[in-house]
């Protein structure tokens, strides 16, 4: 009899407890949840109400009910800001296209051989991923001064194939460790060439990764700031610069650079928000 | 149709032999099985013979070619992979044309012998279909289709059953050999799984250590098992082996062992002759081996240690003089208890005896 | 009937020259290799290995943007950066406060924002696609945004401290406000980096050590530092390193935030490269400042690399 009733209250002494977790925990939960949602959204939020504020409401944005899409306007009245829209499209939709293309095949072969040459390609990879990119976009500076090539979309798009080759060709290696190799020699046995092979069934399969990396590769190129600050004048503005020099030039048009920035940002929010699956999976390490 | 022949072929990887020195010719529609244990070099084997592989040393030929130095495309094989190799991004009729649009085969002509594969195999609904939507036994089937379609001189197969459950293997096993004697093609197989190279093969090839310890059809590999390695490697459970001594006692042989003395029989007394006084190891197949619990003349004598009820048979293991012995085919309904002393008798034709140094058979 | 079966007698060796020849298939597949990578390995030297030798050749001379005369100074550059007070006393110290502050603190705020969002709660997805936006919006207008937030006069930081009843601060004029304001903004930026990445690796550890851990009633912070932490070690080892590397070249934060300032006191090695380069002019002493930094960014990756091998077997 004893020996049940001690049983039986040992058990209950834990459901009263268990009892108490969940409401604390679901609390805890939402508090948290607030903190991070608070953390990352507010400096966003804070912009976009920015960029709606007449240039005299501005200063306090947190006053006033007074709202309106004239600084949009302005920013678009401004050549410079069209023309640096345009050119970042173009720089990041080449960019991409060039960065990946060059990439894919050393990524290919880094995964699928061995020996000493995939060795070698390896490490040269691997240290020149950890120059700081100022230590050799200040000299490409001279070099394309010299070539004529500065301040022209050339000029900057090879700085941005060129930073990407190491990076992606490391990430392209691991996309292709995650698929079987025996796919491409079913497809050599089938008649195709080791090119063949490549082109028409591991390309194939590794589409959906490389997808995700081109997104990601979008997005970098077009918030990129130090190659254009150093490699670009006026002659072939980009957004970046464009933006930032709102803060120097105009000091305190901060409703104009809001307006600016928060269409700077639409390109991250459209993918954020569609692309999120393809966008985790290429930030894969 | 061809002869596939491996002359003193060898694959090195820096100092160590992969593969050493094989030497083996697979005749026009044969079935030949490669087994062994993993890391034997049976794999290794088969992907130099597809091309997949360099080949280090030696020479490989089908038909009247030498293609050593010819491209996989070229070789003119078809090849099953372990886990199919299915091309993910096509459906099962894209699989199936892929290796003929290659080869600038007219459509009209692929479709029809895609019919013509489809119906072997059963595929008619799944033409349609992406490999991803298909149960390892239709992706199999698919594999399979591919090697049909494309009237290769020789077919090649990497493990290809090991992926599925052991239900499902049995049945596909079948399949396959309903399927070699309805295409008639050389096929080489590789497999780990012994069952697999007993039932396919119209001969195994055993292999060890890179190198190829026996050649011969299935009934000759397990009955003649040429190396300790062979007897051990075939036959399931495996069979035991015991240390003895050879004996002469004028008339014939006899071997002694720690648990008891074996007659040497006539058949198996030309190949011990000589060895008179020298260690050898006896192989006895526990299928071989009667158990009684009654004392018998020349029996092994021991106890039992455990026993496994099969429902079909009972496997016996039985300690005698430190050595255990598996006894198999012993009565499901014999009713035996661990501990239990018991007598171990064999037909002395039936016993193997291996040099104890060089593992070769001597009788 | 042939009958030729496995011949274990070695073969003569007379044959050997005919077969011995290397395979034209070896060949080829060199050349293929070295097709695949050619693309990359002309990019990679045409506009970063011959820049960086150009940059280096240019480091040994004087050379400044308006006179590149090129006479040959030898070591001349280095030992002026390496006695610049500046460098040595605000750059460095700089560069690595800020490499340890940012990776410590986003990889801790990380490793929260995964585990909440590996809990699993209404509206996750909706705080996952906040959580990435950080990330994805980039440096340049999060430390706009942040330069505007933390804005002395109208900023939302400053208001809102204002309303508490707190002090003020004129955040980007003073050295260690400032700092801290680089800090909080690649933070901001990195969290979200360091919590997808961390919540990928959560999602991939197997169940049954939990289910173990529970079994043997540990509690949350023990399985969490018994369990979840270790299994973890290599991605935390990866993204440590990673971030770190990368966290050393930070120039766009710092450049956007506070250009260096007040006076010079915020600068980080590649703000301090421009500044030479760009703004003094002298592209030989930016340069030998560019190679220093590359040495010691090296040294510390390799070193960190080891170190974190070492203590957290990323290598298993």
């Amino acid at each position: 009899m004893s020996l049940a009733s001690t049983a039986q209250s040992s058990p209950r002494r834990t459901r009263l407890f268990d009892f108490l977790q969940p409401g604390a925990r679901a609390a805890f939960t939402a508090i948290a949840v607030t903190a991070v949602v608070v953390l990352f959204l507010a400096p966003i939020i804070i912009l976009v109400v920015t960029s709606l504020r007449p240039g005299w409401g501005v200063y306090y944005i947190y006053r006033g009910t007074e709202f309106t899409l004239a600084n949009y306007v302005e920013v678009f009245q401004r050549s410079v800001v069209v023309e640096a829209f345009i050119n970042s499209f173009l720089l990041s939709t080449v960019a991409t296209i060039l960065s990946l293309g060059v990439t894919v095949t050393s990524g290919y072969m880094l995964s699928r051989f061995k020996g000493w040459l995939p060795k070698t390609w390896f490490t040269s990879i691997y240290v020149f991923r950890t120059v700081p990119y100022i230590s050799w976009v200040l000299p490409l500076y001279i070099v394309n001064e010299s070539l004529g090539l500065y301040d022209t979309f050339f000029g900057i798009l090879a700085a941005h194939v060129a930073v990407h080759v190491c990076f992606f060709s490391w990430i392209m290696k691991g996309f292709f460790d995650g698929i079987d190799p025996s796919m491409e020699y079913a497809a050599m046995i089938d008649g195709c060439t080791r090119w063949g092979a490549f082109r028409r069934v591991a390309l194939p399969a590794a589409g959906p990764a490389i997808a995700a990396l081109g997104i990601l590769s979008w997005l970098w190129t077009w918030n990129e700031f130090l190659f254009a600050l150093i490699l670009t004048g006026n002659r072939t503005p980009l957004l970046t610069v464009t933006m930032a020099q709102f803060v120097t030039e105009l000091g305190t048009e901060w409703n104009l650079m809001s307006a600016m920035a928060v269409m700077a940002m639409i390109p991250a929010v459209i993918i954020t928000l569609f692309a999120q699956k393809y966008v985790i999976q290429g930030l894969r390490i | 149709m061809a002869e596939v022949v491996l002359r003193d072929v060898c694959k090195r990887y820096g100092s160590y032999n992969a593969v050493d020195n094989v030497n083996l010719t697979i005749r026009d529609k044969e079935f030949v099985v490669l087994v062994g244990p993993s890391g034997c070099g049976k794999s290794t084997t088969l992907r130099m013979i597809a091309g997949l592989e360099d080949i280090s040393d030696g020479t490989i030929t089908i038909g009247d070619q030498t293609v050593n130095d010819l491209p996989p495309r070229e070789r003119d094989i078809a090849m099953v992979f372990q886990n199919y190799a299915l091309y993910q991004h096509m459906t099962v009729y894209d699989n199936l044309a892929f290796g003929l649009r290659n080869r600038k085969v007219p459509e009209d002509k692929i479709k029809a012998e895609i019919d013509r594969a489809v119906d072997i195999l059963g595929l008619r609904d799944l033409l349609k279909r992406k490999p991803r939507e298909l149960s390892g036994g239709q992706q199999q089937r698919v594999a399979l289709g591919r090697c049909i379609v494309r009237h290769a001189k020789v077919f090649l197969f990497d493990e290809p059953l090991s992926n599925l459950d052991a239900k499902l293997r049995a049945h596909m096993r079948l399949e396959l050999k309903r399927l070699h004697r309805r295409v008639e093609t050389t096929a080489i197989y590789v497999t780990h799984d012994q069952v697999e190279a007993m039932t396919l093969g119209d001969r195994v090839v055993v292999m060890n250590n890179s190198r190829i310890e026996q050649v011969g059809t299935p009934w000759e590999i397990y009955a003649h098992p040429r190396t300790r390695f062979v007897a051990s490697f075939i036959g399931s459970p495996a069979m035991n082996f015991l240390d003895g001594r050879v004996r002469s006692n004028g008339s014939g042989f006899h071997v002694e062992t720690p648990g008891g003395t074996f007659h040497v029989s006539d058949a198996n007394a030309t190949g011990l002759a000589g060895h008179d006084g020298r260690d050898v190891t006896v192989g006895l197949r526990p299928e071989h081996i009667r158990l009684s619990e009654t004392k018998a003349e020349n029996a092994l004598h021991g106890r039992i240690e455990l026993t496994e009820q099969l429902g079909a048979e009972q496997l016996v293991e039985v300690v005698a003089e430190e050595s255990r012995i598996m006894v198999s085919r012993v009565e499901a309904e014999r009713d035996l208890k661990p501990g239990t002393p018991v007598y171990l008798t064999v037909e002395p034709g039936q016993l193997r005896y291996f040099d104890r140094e060089t593992e070769q058979r001597l009788a | 009937m042939p009958t030729v079966a496995a011949d274990r007698q070695p073969a003569s060796r007379g044959a050997i020259p005919a077969t011995r020849r290397r395979s034209r298939l070896i060949g080829e597949r060199l050349n293929f290799q070295i097709g695949l990578i050619l693309p990359s390995v002309l990019v990679l030297l045409l506009f970063q290995v011959v820049p960086i030798f150009i940059g280096t050749d240019a480091s040994f001379r004087r050379w400044t943007l308006y006179d590149p005369d090129k006479t040959w100074v030898g070591l001349e550059h280095y030992r002026y950066v390496l006695s610049d007070t500046n460098f040595l006393f605000t750059v460095l110290p700089n560069t690595f406060l800020l490499m340890v502050g940012s990776v410590g603190l986003s990889l801790a705020l990380g490793m929260a924002v995964a585990l909440l969002l590996h809990r699993g709660f209404a509206a996750q997805r909706l705080v996952q696609t906040v959580v990435l936006l950080p990330l994805m919006i980039g440096p340049v207008i999060a430390s706009t945004m942040m330069r505007w937030t933390f804005n002395d006069q109208f900023g939302v930081v400053n208001a809102f401290l204002g309303w508490l009843g707190l002090g003020q601060p004129a955040w980007l004029a003073d050295r260690w406000y400032a700092f801290g304001v680089i800090v909080f903004t690649d933070v901001w930026i990195w969290t979200p980096w360091f919590g997808l990445l961390l919540l990928a690796g959560l999602k991939s550890l197997p169940k049954e050590p939990f289910e173990a851990a529970a079994l043997d009633a540990a509690g949350r912070w023990r399985t969490f530092t018994h369990i979840t932490v270790p299994m973890l070690r290599p991605v935390i080892g990866v993204c440590v390193v990673i971030r770190a590397i990368d966290c050393f070249r930070t120039f766009d934060q710092v450049w956007l935030l506070t250009g260096g300032g007040p006076a010079r006191s915020t600068e980080v090695f590649s703000i301090y490269v421009y500044m030479e380069a760009f703004q003094n002019l002298n592209f030989a002493r930016g340069s030998a400042a560019a190679v220093i930094g590359t040495l010691i960014i090296m040294v510390a990756g390799l070193a960190l690399y080891a170190l974190i091998n070492r203590f957290m077997d990323v290598s298993r």
